[in-house]
């Protein structure tokens, strides 16, 4: 059976020590002799930020490649079989609800994966992280709740991009704040104030639907050299 | 889960390792704790090593911006060191500035700049 403890050990064999290895699957305790095509996208998550605050610890130098390989290994609809499998057509969006600061980081580590996965370069993976950073922490600060969903552009040559769509029902954006939000000089209580206008600067496409009372949408497009 | 982040002392100078996700309550205690440190020791700098952290954000940036600020109010300098290129590009790219702090390339760099401070 591929248990979560076999799949993932082989990601970190040789990488992390056995004993390391062994207290990391301790601590996610029944979870580690699950079999991965068993996870609930919850159980999923667990697993994730245990792995996540473990490996940063431990793995220092490239804990961010080693997150992403085991997050592929978790997702059964990510690489490998499941995508050759259906022609390499359009893939399923993948959708990640945002509610509180530890989503932020999660969201940020699938949008990682996948842009990796995708093959946009070293570079354009971390402009893709840090744009959904930026998204979701705007979701948990001023909306709340919402989701964050990430879907691969495809057209018969193969992947062109990815597709940020970050859409909470959080109270939108007035007209007067939008204006310094655009012009450079809105101030926000927690943050700089620049959070959308780095994101628009760091994408290719970047559109957004905002209405007062019903939420806002924002949608953008890496398509990033390869 | 209450955490903090360990502060080290080398010479006259403190050094925090990040290796966790900053939030708000985190970087608020290690501001404080950074200040007191500093007054009680009469550090002359305070390195804050951010090579383990894959993506800043304008948010970290605001943190790290603060803890700045307000290590140069008790006197001392801040430097954050080991900036991933990446990082370093995305940030250039989304025109947010680190300039309330000092950079340098590693920890080693930081050490020798803030002595030359003497």
């Amino acid at each position: 059976m591929k248990t979560v403890e076999k799949e993932i050990g082989s990601v970190l064999a040789g990488t992390i020590s056995s004993i390391t290895q062994r207290s990391i699957f301790a601590r996610m305790g029944s979870l580690a002799t699950t079999a991965v095509h068993q996870l609930t996208p919850s159980d999923r998550a667990a697993v994730m930020q245990e792995l996540e605050s473990s490996l940063r610890l431990f793995a220092r130098g490239n804990s961010m490649q080693l997150i992403a390989s085991c997050a592929r290994v978790l997702n059964p609809d990510g690489s490998g079989s499941a995508a050759a499998a259906n022609g390499g057509g359009v893939l399923a969006p993948k959708r990640f609800p945002i509610e509180q600061e530890k989503d932020i980081a999660t969201a940020r580590l699938e949008a990682w994966s996948e842009a990796v996965r995708i093959g946009l370069s070293k570079f354009a993976s971390v402009k893709v992280a840090t744009a959904v950073s930026e998204l979701a922490r705007n979701i948990v600060f001023y909306a709340g709740k919402g989701t964050v969903e990430l879907r691969s552009l495809q057209d018969e040559r193969g992947v062109t991009g990815l597709q940020i769509v970050a859409s909470d029902q959080g109270p939108g954006i007035p007209a007067d704040r939008l204006d310094e939000i655009w012009s450079g000089t809105y101030k926000s209580p927690r943050g700089m104030g620049k959070g959308l206008m780095a994101v628009k600067k760091l994408v290719d496409d970047f559109q957004m639907d905002t209405r007062l009372g019903a939420g806002t949408v924002v949608t953008c497009v890496f398509r990033g050299e390869r | 889960m209450e955490q903090e982040l360990p502060i080290i002392q080398i010479r006259n100078c403190l050094l925090v390792s990040i290796q966790t996700e900053l939030h708000d309550r985190l970087a608020l205690d290690l501001q404080a704790s950074l200040m007191e440190r500093v007054r009680v020791v009469n550090a002359r700098g305070v390195i804050l090593d951010v090579s383990a952290v894959e993506v800043i954000d304008s948010y970290i940036t605001r943190i790290l911006n603060d803890i700045g600020k307000s290590v140069r109010f008790m006197g001392a300098e801040c430097y954050i060191v080991g900036i991933r290129p990446a990082v370093a590009m995305t940030l250039i790219e989304m025109g947010v500035e680190l300039d309330s702090v000092s950079t340098a390339l590693n920890l080693d760099l930081a050490l020798e700049r803030l002595e030359l401070l003497q």
